[in-house]
């Protein structure tokens, strides 16, 4: 996998991005350095091992570093980006590699810090609400820890129960609930992390009301390009008293879609409100069999809170879905059928394998109320291209999944893909979108960036990044415009071997 | 207490009706290394560090349009000068509003509000204005213009630069506009008056409520402590022999038979405890809320920020006591000799301290303050100049000092922004 990067000149323009290194830099001395403080065991460079660490969720785009290192703790942390600080190696700290943008693809002959090592609960303060956690713990055992009390950790991306928080941080998270409760940035009350210069900095804490920029809300997001975080802690909820789940199918996607702006119309803020077409049905249902009726669309609709509040708005959006045409409408009377409707949404992205040999996950923002007119371009792409299109979103907040389906053993098919899925975040933008609701930029989008935002915005965002990581050695290569990396391969999705082989699925 | 107009003399004030002569007098500024302050209404600008050399004041005050209101979308584009209170005239025809009631909330402006992260008792259910911030327009010391974050809610392209200048004080660039998301107007709202007996009580209910499954859409305590019988418009405490007044007030708001369980509910749960309990419906609640709001700020005396766990409020109250027992009244603090009082967000663990005593007096309860583990972030927002020169107003920033200075380099590098007024 690894490709030979010297004869290409990969100096970056803003001469602060080191998005490739040469591998003969990383020398024995860095290594047995990075031995000692880690352990033999907490380092890793034989080429078999650092499979694993080639790429995260988004397997077409991969990358072979120098080494990986797994530290236990937040000064083993320090001291390994002290030594990247001190020799110039570029760095990038990855979680559990679910990402879905390449934002932890290692930078070709540079290190790989996997903080999947960092995982324990450091203290759980249920009376003043809040967690406190390293960054490999994953979403779902915030949650875990808390709920014999009452409690949950809201941000819940799909792949919560792989994911960590560290790399939700990085992210800024959704998940299906962001409409009624925010994103990670709004769930995070402070966090450890190590600057790129290899000092231990405090953002946000026990107590609100740092004084200050918000530094905590800047790097919450920034994809692991500003720092590396050690610990975070966060804020947990109080599971609300009542919650109401239905399925409603329509006949057409407009039809929903009038049913969620009604809604919002008069007010209800439902705590999830999601959209799957007829593709995403069909693979839903063959794969994780959530009992879906077949139809061209179905909603989901969540709302939660007071008892008295969720009945008497539940019923203003049963009648909404029912003056709309809603074929079925299905309350869920259980916990267990509430979580059934969310397995099948839940599952839909892995759910397109069983219907498509290869599929590429798109997220796209539009604003809702632009929501219908997006989706029927994406129809006339769909027909325009012959590849077919599965399309899940969050509808209350106009967050759009395309599902683009495609076969790699078709000549040219993949590359049409990657067309595709650009022409859609076009017509995001073009509808006063953005190129990504939850997903993240990372090393997949970046080229994109300029549909977005002008040079002026983008230079002004690296003066930013500069600030924290003047020598470009953090996680450099993402997020802004560059050349095209060295050794990147332009393409969608490709099969990871450890899913070729069954051993995992995307979530 | 006009800080930049004690400062210096006579200031060139500038006022801009474009974002390109906003953008232009910044440019102007660094060029001529001269020291430029960013205004709005000027409803906080006596908090920070005192000014120094002030030349040019930039006045945002003509830049006051709502760009765009999507109520579909639930969003809105607002310029840096307009007010709060009449953007949430215009969102209020659309049945939406801006959810945010920082002090002075009649007369401060968007950019001001930001600038300073400034909120109210809403911040419980809605948040600080980082929260519901989307999208930011600024205009650099260089004279560019440039925008981070977007127009949709769920958007995460880019560096969240509005972040940046949240709580900046107008220290790295200026505001132009921001976009927010809003929140739909609740058809009802009712509030529940709440009087504790003690500091224990006082704990008790908040640790109740917090606990529990009410959702209301604010939380407060206030706290009255007077060496002489507190004062309350509401209720005669000449009777009590307690020099010290508890209250919570929580305030549901949804559909009105909503409202009325939620309050049912509260009452039970909070009966137990509680000295009185009173309902106090929409109209009444409207003037009690702006007293709530006002009530720190309508008497002389040092107003800091400061934060606390939220569920060891009575061990908070207990130091606060043990700092304040021995205060002396200074000249201005008049009857309410050697008073604090305090109010703040029961579940968040953030307010406002008052301290009516003499500088020397109230340095030493900041100082105390500081060093207590049981508070955090205290910052002075309102202080005399005698005052200021004894404690620093923001207080040490520990670590992430060295951030700060490398990004005010970055983007102020002739640091002709904010007249060292802080934080950074």
């Amino acid at each position: 996998m690894m490709r030979d990067a010297t004869p290409v000149d990969c100096t970056r323009q803003a001469g602060s991005d080191r998005a490739d290194y040469n591998r003969g830099d990383m020398n024995r001395a860095f290594l047995s350095e990075l031995r000692r403080i880690a352990g033999d065991e907490g380092v890793l460079d034989d080429a078999l091992e650092l499979l694993t660490y080639e790429c995260d969720a988004l397997p077409h785009l991969r990358e072979s570093p120098a080494a990986v290192v797994l530290p236990t703790s937040a000064a083993e942390v320090q001291a390994i980006v002290r030594l990247c600080a001190r020799e110039g190696v570029p760095f990038v700290a990855r979680g559990h590699g679910t990402g879905l943008s390449g934002g932890a693809l290692p930078v070709a002959g540079g290190l790989v810090i996997a903080l999947s090592r960092l995982n324990r609960v450091l203290n759980v303060d249920i009376p003043n609400q809040r967690v406190t956690v390293e960054p490999g713990v994953t979403n779902l055992e915030v949650t875990r820890q808390v709920a014999p009390f009452g409690y949950y950790y809201a941000p819940d991306p799909s792949s919560q129960q792989v994911c960590s928080i560290g790399g939700n941080v990085a992210e800024n998270s959704g998940g299906a609930h962001c409409l009624k409760y925010g994103f990670t940035v709004h769930h995070v009350l402070g966090v450890e992390a190590v600057l790129p210069d290899g000092e231990l900095v405090h953002l946000g804490g026990e107590f609100a009301d740092t004084p200050g920029p918000d530094l905590l809300g800047l790097i919450i997001g920034s994809e692991g390009t500003l720092a590396v975080v050690t610990s975070v802690t966060v804020r947990i909820l109080r599971r609300p008293e009542t919650v109401q789940t239905l399925l409603a199918a329509f006949d057409t996607i407009d039809a929903g879609g009038a049913v969620v702006s009604e809604m919002i119309g008069a007010g209800i803020i439902p705590a999830a409100v999601e959209m799957m077409d007829s593709l995403a049905i069909r693979a839903a249902e063959a794969a994780v069999h959530p009992n879906f009726p077949a139809a061209d669309t179905v909603l989901i609709v969540e709302l939660d809170g007071p008892a008295a509040e969720v009945t008497a708005l539940f019923d203003v959006v049963v009648q909404t879905c029912t003056r709309h045409g809603a074929t079925t409408i299905e309350v869920a009377q259980t916990d267990e059928q509430r979580a059934r409707i969310w397995r099948g949404r839940k599952a839909a992205f892995a759910a397109m394998g069983r219907v498509s040999p290869n599929y590429y996950v798109q997220d796209g923002v539009v604003p809702r109320t632009r929501l219908p007119e997006v989706l029927k371009r994406i129809r006339q792409l769909e027909h325009k291209s012959g590849l077919r299109i599965g399309n899940v979103f969050h509808a209350g907040d106009g967050n759009l999944h395309p599902l683009i389906c495609y076969d790699e053993r078709v000549p040219g098919e993949a590359d049409k893909a990657e067309a595709v899925a650009a022409e859609i975040l076009t017509y995001c933008i073009e509808a006063g979108g953005s190129l990504t609701g939850e997903h993240g930029i990372g090393a997949d989008k970046s080229q994109h960036m300029p549909k977005m935002f002008t040079p002026e915005d983008l230079a002004l965002m690296q003066r930013v990044r500069s600030a924290f990581d003047p020598r470009g050695i953090c996680n450099p290569g993402k997020v802004f415009p560059t050349p095209r990396l060295c050794g990147e391969v332009p393409g969608p999705y490709r099969q990871h071997p450890v899913e070729a082989a069954g051993l995992a699925e995307r979530m | 207490m006009c800080g930049i107009l004690q400062s210096t003399p006579d200031p060139v004030v500038i006022t801009p009706a474009t974002a390109e002569e906003v953008a232009a007098a910044l440019r102007d500024a660094s060029e001529r290394r001269h020291s430029l302050v960013i205004r709005g209404a000027g409803t906080k600008s006596d908090w920070g560090r005192p000014l120094g050399r002030v030349d040019a004041v930039l006045d945002m005050r003509r830049l006051n349009r709502i760009l765009e209101h999507q109520h579909g979308d639930m969003t809105a584009t607002i310029e840096a000068g307009a007010t709060l209170r009449d953007v949430n005239r215009a969102l209020a025809q659309h049945g939406q509003w801006l959810p945010l009631d920082p002090p002075f909330a009649d007369r401060a402006t968007m950019g001001g509000i930001l600038a300073t992260n400034d909120s109210g008792p809403l911040r419980h259910r809605y948040g600080t204005p980082r929260d519901l911030v989307i999208g930011i327009r600024l205009a650099t010391t260089d004279g560019v213009l440039a925008k981070a974050g977007g127009q949709v809610v769920k958007n995460v392209a880019g560096y969240d630069l509005s972040k940046l200048v949240t709580g900046s004080f107008g220290c790295l660039a200026a505001i132009l506009s921001a976009t927010f998301k809003l929140a739909p107007l609740p058809r009802a709202s009712k509030t529940l008056r709440v009087e504790a007996p003690d500091a224990a009580a006082l704990g008790q209910m908040v640790r109740t409520v917090m606990a529990s499954q009410l959702e209301p859409i604010a939380f407060e305590i206030e706290i009255r402590r007077s060496t002489q019988r507190p004062q309350s418009t509401r209720k005669d405490f000449s009777a009590s022999s307690a020099s010290s007044a508890f209250t919570i007030l929580l305030r549901f708001a949804s559909l009105p038979a909503v409202v009325d369980a939620q309050i049912d509910a509260a009452s039970s749960a909070l009966k137990g405890h509680a000295g009185s309990v009173e309902v106090i419906d929409t109209d009444d609640g409207q003037r009690l809320w702006s007293e709530h709001s006002q009530q720190l700020w309508n008497r002389d005396g040092a107003v800091v920020r400061a934060s606390w766990l939220p569920a060891n409020i009575t061990t908070a109250l207990a130091r606060l006591e043990e700092m304040t027992a021995a205060l002396k009244g200074g000249p201005a603090a008049g009857a309410a000799d050697g008073a604090t009082a305090m109010v703040g967000r029961a579940a968040v663990g953030a307010g406002l301290i008052r301290i009516d005593a003499d500088t020397d007096s109230q340095a030493s309860v900041i100082q105390q303050l500081r060093a207590s583990s049981s508070f955090g972030n205290v910052v002075v927002v309102r202080g005399s100049a005698d005052l200021k020169a004894l404690v620093d107003v923001w207080g040490p920033h520990g670590d992430r000092q060295p951030l700060f200075d490398s990004l005010k380099r970055a983007l102020d590098p002739a640091g002709v922004l904010n007249a060292g007024r802080g934080p950074v």
